[in-house]
């Protein structure tokens, strides 16, 4: 949808390269990163502002069954956690929790993996809050619980 | 703290309810499950999703979650959420653990403060980027729709996230403490030049109110379009109700914006 921040050429390509590289030159200039280090911000280079607005919260994500699992072994443990997460549908609120990682952080990531063909974001036909049917479903569900 | 905490959930507590409903819906009371990439999407708002892989040969059933199977997944419930705002310490995570299928879940995100003085009397009185923190939770109403419940402090104006968070939500519940009003003004003044359907509840801690109902729409200068609730944010029935009445306006808005 929106294009990524400088994005021009083989998406596949580049995001590939762009999620490898900053991981050596991590682990190089910063042997202890921690479990609380900087890796969140590098994986994403700061790129928070451009993600796609299409991606919320709520939106759902699947891993793409096609990818390969060989490809997904080389990516950083963070990406890896968040395909797996992605074996069942999940929303994006509840990628960030798990990996407790920031939601802005976990949508420019999504976005990444999306591009590189390992996440199907299910962005749906649009508007559901202007839809009377969805909304009577939602209202018979509420209604149904005791 | 551990009062409200939200009731032991039996594993599935609305499986009873997917699995009626589905069942009604898709009406296979025995024999395979519906092919879990089907060809008849059970409901037009189904949305078209990029290229399907080849189905996967239907499942046998195995209990209500026909989803849990390897390979080939049931495509995604379409989602829809609810937003429930307020001030600091006004049950919101209360809220959403009264009714939520799983225990809240808390997500955080960076949030741009417009301050224009409203945050915390003291603190910071410039704009700044705090580390705001989320809870959600859900609620299954069938196989192909989830009602999200997301729980946001609203004690400040913060841009971004908020545009974020009300793009595309049905409504929002503005939980308020009738002792401590002034808290939700920035998320009333919010929701109202957003346009999105809202409802006030009033959380009666311990059935106590501070000012009666008159008095707080009064305060809160909201107009009478705008459903003014008491609730219990423990009680799971309760919440449902209030829900009820959020997309009772959230109806009422589609349905206009349909006619005209
Ligand atoms: N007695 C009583 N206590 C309540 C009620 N609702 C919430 N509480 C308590 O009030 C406190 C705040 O409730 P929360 O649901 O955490 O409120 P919150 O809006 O999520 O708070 P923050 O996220 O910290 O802003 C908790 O300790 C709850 O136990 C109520 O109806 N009655
Ligand atoms: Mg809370």
């Amino acid at each position: 949808m929106t294009p990524d921040a400088g994005g021009e050429g083989d998406p596949e390509q580049r995001v590939r390269i762009r999620l490898r590289a900053p991981v050596a030159g991590a682990a190089a200039s910063a042997p202890d990163p921690g479990p609380e280090g900087p890796r969140p911000f590098v994986l994403t280079a700061g790129r928070v502002a451009s993600a796609d607005p299409a991606i919320g919260l709520e939106t759902q994500v699947t891993a793409e069954p096609g990818a390969s699992d060989d490809e997904v072994a080389l990516l950083p443990p963070e990406l890896q956690a968040i395909i797996a997460l992605c074996a069942e549908p999940i929303s994006v609120a509840e990628i960030s929790a798990r990996t407790r990682l920031h939601f802005g952080v976990t949508r420019v990531l999504v976005g990444d993996l999306r591009a590189a063909g390992h996440l199907e974001v299910h962005l749906g036909p649009g508007d559901g809050a202007s839809d009377p049917e969805l909304i009577l479903r939602v209202i018979d569900g509420l209604r149904a619980i005791s | 703290m551990d009062s409200v905490r939200s009731p032991d959930w039996p594993a599935a507590p609305l499986g009873g309810l997917a699995a009626n409903s589905a069942a009604a819906r898709y009406g296979t009371p025995s024999g395979p499950a519906p092919a879990v990439g089907r060809a008849q999407p059970p409901h037009p708002a189904e949305p078209a999703y990029p290229p399907a892989h080849p189905p996967a040969p239907p499942a046998p059933v195995a209990g209500p979650r026909p989803e849990a199977h390897p390979g080939r997944r049931a495509a995604p419930p379409v989602p829809v959420k609810i937003l429930i705002a307020g001030g600091f310490g006004v049950g919101k995570t209360t809220t959403v653990g009264a009714i939520s299928e799983i225990a809240p879940l808390t997500t955080e995100a960076e949030m741009t403060s417009a301050g224009i003085g409203i945050d915390d009397p003291g603190a910071r009185s410039a704009k700044t980027t705090t580390t705001v923190a989320m809870d959600f939770g859900c609620v299954t109403i069938d196989r192909s729709l989830k009602l999200y419940l997301f729980g946001t402090p609203g004690q400040a104006r913060f841009g971004f996230m908020w545009d974020d968070l009300a793009r595309g939500a049905l409504g929002a519940l503005v939980v308020v403490d009738s002792s401590r009003l002034d808290d939700c003004y920035p998320v009333v003044d919010y929701f109202e030049q957003a346009g999105l359907p809202f409802v006030v509840g009033v959380n009666a801690f311990d059935g106590r109110l501070a000012l009666d109902l008159d008095a707080i729409r009064w305060a809160l200068a909201i107009g009478e379009h705008v459903p003014l609730v008491r609730f219990d944010a423990r009680d799971r029935l309760s919440v449902r109700d209030t829900l009820l009445v959020v997309l009772d306006r959230a109806l009422q808005r589609a349905t206009r914006d349909r006619g005209a």
